[in-house]
């Protein structure tokens, strides 16, 4: 070996080492029996290990990523007070302009919108300052900690339910990332990060308010298409006294809702159909109105038609029952009920003051024997409110409602003091649980909405990872057979740098804590394509060299200087592309994008660095007539 | 030496107009079909729901359209993925949530395996659609101002255009035979304008270096033989890339479909622009210029 080569050879040594250094721990990890995992799991040696490999995107290994908007105009609508009428029409009105347009923050529309239509906002928002834009400014700032309190708060819950390595980010000022490796269970995952956990206690409307709520849903219904309606009552069963009618019958949905094919259908007591549609979905459950479970659809869609928005009272509030109980009708048949609540708009005390929560078994004693239940405890503050909210309402009903369903709606029989109360008509004793962490990390400032969700089950990652594999040994298999056969003993050359190219890359990727994703899959499956492209320049310049008659030594060395200048403007386009697939990508895609990005970066260290050193030092140490090119 | 394309001479210059007929065409089909059929969107740009579900036993997608009743699906998408295995796919109504539930209820009376489960809201899918082209176009400006300062700024513009037409003739085949366009398709794309360039960078890197060896020779027959010297290289590594992304077709299952097939049109259309489309647009060029210049003269 030449001397001018030694430093070389100490770079590509000092590189080599550095490479089998970052990835025998992954190589480690990956031959590891599961057993011999949990052993390590057990003593603490696991996560050391487990630091210092590539790991595997959701996409490879199944999980569930979330993306989460805090929703900022529910958490406005809970700040403000002293809410009118005319509070609530003008709050529609930026609500609806805040749905149709998609690029515009909400604050910038109400700030408009409160401008244009002269809506004073500091009756609503007292303590915020005196101007609309002053107003705005604080709530826009209150928005902005609710983001990072809901990220903090969602942290919190997501550790006790004990996922490993869990991903939380905050992403702009609204969206909060949350990606789960490896969760069995994603609906019970999405529900304990969404709920807000907002616990609230609420009164229930007197049964005449009610009643008369129920009447103006009734006109509304009945006025929206008449003609309809009368068809559908032509009786014709007497025994039966329920019967089905289609739910666009029912009330005339709008063209584009009733081009749905099939019909959803409903159940109405027929006697009294034609005179109050909305009333005949209903059935009666002891003091409560019951909806029967086929007609959730129905009533809701009702509920939520803007038109019966219009004529209830402002301060009514309706709410759902957690889950149905099944009941057995007159005929004998086992039914499911929803029950559906009317109650105050405005909570009388709400979780906040909540202390500790435990989730438990009820016992021995009560009416929730046996049954999940949890305790709450509140402070000073809340057990004040708690104690006289409860002594001036005694003989009225109060709903416990947790995410606006009504967990249970007793009758207040005496005086709560002390701030204990318990949370009953749980399903089992994991969602008492789930509860409990909820109401322990605290409640969330304001909703959080699921505005992207993908779930990839492990037997699909595990495909993935077959199918990713394979092609790519494939892949490489082939293209080395090619260059082999066609550049002969330098093609050799080339499949060296090439393999030592992909070891450089994966390296860099366990160095990083990188993910490999499939796209990162493909990315190195291209960077083979690349990396191959790098030699062939240099193989065919040689190639015309030696064509012109030049010795051997001339045209290796003409061959890599000529063959620089190219290589590189090729490959920093890409580089380009592969840096602004960087910034704007999300998950996989970035995962593409750095694999391709280290790929063009080794590219010129093994493409060019490494294939040179090799080739001059053949050439170079004796005087070759020919070249194996 | 075994060796293809030594020391060829084709016209390629010389037949330039065929290449623009071909090209033409080709970007026409496209453009027709876009403004016809427009392209199709998956639920990433759009918004909806995926869910990927394997059943036991064998099924087909005509009963699966069977077993979906509710009203609120509308006509789902449903695509063969697997043996027994299929994707449904609706468009964004309604929260995402519900309409998986909806569909894991209708599909009850079978057993199957959910695989995959995808939500994106209609905003967001928005949202994605306008960063994706931002980022495209980003770094479309990014390489012209790149090869600008490198070369010469007919180069660049040269450069660009065939860029331009490659993501033209892509995004046209995919509206013609309406292939979805996802996050990974876009991220193919971005790579066939990498990889496009690196295939004309080549070219002209030898367009350079010729004019200075060759003083004598007239501009189109410069980069006529540029051409011709750089077809061997061209033509090897189309091949080895072509080779790669081909295995990813055939063997990368369904996910990866949609990047592998961008990859592989991209790297056909970017290899046959870089000849016989960017170079003979620096004639064009070349020519205007220099009727300017007699003209001031």
């Amino acid at each position: 070996m030449q001397k001018k080569f030694m430093l070389n050879y100490v770079i590509i040594g000092v590189l080599l080492v550095w490479a089998a250094w970052q990835l025998i721990p992954t190589l480690r990890y990956e031959m590891m029996s599961e057993e011999r995992k949990e052993e390590l799991r057990m003593q603490g040696d696991l996560e050391p290990i487990q630091e210092r490999i590539i790991r595997r995107g959701l996409d490879l290994q199944g999980g569930m990523h979330l993306v989460l908007e805090v929703n900022v105009s529910q958490l406005t609508q809970n700040i403000a007070q002293n809410k009118s009428q005319s509070y609530y029409q003008f709050m529609n009105q930026v609500e609806e302009q805040f749905t149709g347009q998609t690029d515009r923050d909400y604050f910038d529309i109400l700030e408009e919108m409160a401008n244009t239509q002269n809506f004073r906002l500091a009756r609503h928002f007292p303590g915020r300052g005196d101007e609309n834009p002053q107003i705005v400014a604080s709530l826009r700032k209150e928005a902005t900690d609710a983001v990072i309190r809901a990220e903090e708060i969602i942290r919190n819950r997501v550790d006790q339910f004990g996922v490993s390595e869990p991903t939380i980010q905050r992403q702009g000022d609204r969206r909060i990332i949350v990606e789960l490796a490896g969760v069995t269970d994603p609906e019970r995952a999405t529900n304990l990060i969404q709920s807000t956990a907002q616990l609230e206690f609420v009164l229930l409307k007197d049964p005449e308010v009610v009643q008369d709520a129920i009447s103006r849903i009734d006109a509304v219904v009945k006025k929206v298409d008449p003609g309809t309606l009368k068809d559908t009552t032509t009786v014709e069963d007497r025994v039966s006294q329920d019967k089905e009618v289609s739910v666009e019958e029912l009330f005339g949905l709008t063209e584009d809702q009733a081009d749905t094919e099939g019909d959803s259908t409903a159940l109405v007591d027929e006697t009294i159909f034609e005179d109050r549609p909305f009333s005949a979905l209903l059935r009666n459950l002891g003091n409560d109105i019951g909806v029967p479970a086929e007609n959730y659809y129905a009533v809701n869609q009702v509920l939520q038609n803007p038109e019966v928005q219009r004529v209830l009272p402002a301060d009514i509030r309706i709410l759902w029952s957690n889950a149905p109980e099944t009941f057995t009708t007159q005929d004998g048949t086992q039914k499911e009920f929803y029950r559906l609540y009317f109650v105050n708009r405005d909570a009388g005390l709400t979780g906040e003051v909540v202390t500790d929560a435990k989730a438990t078994l009820g016992g021995m004693d009560g009416s929730n024997m046996g049954q999940p239940i949890v305790n709450v405890s509140m402070n000073s503050e809340g057990a004040k409110t708690w104690s006289r909210m409860t002594g001036a309402n005694v003989g009225k009903r109060i709903a416990i409602v947790l995410d606006d369903k009504v967990q249970i709606a007793p009758v207040i029989r005496d005086r709560i003091t002390g701030g204990r109360t318990v949370i009953e008509g749980l399903t089992n004793i994991e969602e008492a649980k789930d509860i409990e962490i909820c109401l322990k990390a605290g409640a969330l400032p304001a909703p959080v909405d699921i505005i992207e969700k993908r779930t990839i089950g492990p037997s699909l990652g595990a495909d993935s990872i077959r199918k990713g594999t394979m092609s790519a040994l494939i892949g490489l298999l082939l293209v080395v057979l090619f260059i082999v056969v066609y550049y002969r003993a330098s093609g050799i050359v080339a499949f060296v740098t090439l393999v030592l190219n992909i070891i450089f890359v994966l390296s860099v990727l366990a160095l990083l804590r990188a993910t490999l994703t499939l796209p990162g899959i493909a990315g190195l499956v291209l960077t083979v394509g690349m990396a191959v492209d790098a030699n062939v320049l240099i193989f065919e310049r040689i190639r015309e060299e030696l064509r012109k008659g030049k010795t051997v030594k001339a045209s290796v060395d003409n061959g890599y200087s000529r063959a620089i200048i190219t290589i590189l403007d090729a490959n920093l386009t890409t580089l380009i592309a592969a840096l602004v697939l960087w910034q704007f990508g999300t998950g996989p895609i970035r995962g593409f994008a750095v694999v391709l990005f280290w790929g063009i970066i080794f590219n010129f260290v093994s493409g060019y660095f490494i294939s040179k050193t090799i080739l001059t030092t053949v050439t170079h140490g004796r005087t070759l007539k020919k070249l194996s090119i | 030496m075994f060796q293809i394309f030594v020391n060829t001479h084709y016209n390629i210059v010389g037949k330039r107009v065929y290449a623009y007929w071909i090209s033409g065409l080709l970007i026409l089909a496209g453009l027709l079909s876009f403004i016809l059929q427009g392209l199709n969107y998956g639920i990433d740009f759009r918004g909806g729901t995926l869910i990927q579900v394997k059943f036991e036993e064998p099924i087909t997608a005509g009963e699966i359209r069977s077993l979906l009743k509710s009203p609120e699906l509308g006509t789902p998408q449903i695509q063969r993925s697997g043996p027994n295995e299929y994707m449904i796919r609706v468009l964004s109504i309604g929260t995402g949530d519900e309409i998986q539930n909806m569909i894991q209820k209708d599909l009850q009376e079978k057993t199957f395996e959910v695989r995959r489960a995808e939500i994106v809201g209609p905003k967001i899918g928005e949202e994605l659609r306008r960063k994706a082209f931002g980022a495209i176009f980003a770094a479309l400006f990014l390489i012209l101002v790149y090869i600008s300062i490198r070369f010469e700024l007919k180069f660049a513009i040269g450069a660009v255009l065939a860029l331009f037409h490659d993501v033209l003739i892509t995004l046209g085949l995919f509206s013609l035979f309406q292939w979805e366009i996802s996050m990974p398709v876009l991220a193919a794309f971005l790579t066939i304008v990498g990889y496009s360039l690196n295939d004309t960078i080549v070219v002209f890197d030898r367009i350079r270096e010729n004019r200075l060896t060759h003083k004598n020779k007239a501009f189109p027959d410069v980069i006529n033989l540029s051409i011709n010297e750089s077809l061997s290289r061209t033509v090897i590594t189309s091949l080895t890339t072509f080779l790669v992304v081909l295995i990813l077709v055939l063997f990368g299952g369904e996910v990866l479909f949609g990047f592998s097939i961008a990859m592989l049109i991209g790297i056909i259309v970017g290899t046959y622009s870089s000849s016989f489309v960017a170079s003979p647009l620096l004639i064009i060029w070349d020519k205007k210029v220099r009727q300017k210049d007699i003209k001031k003269k």
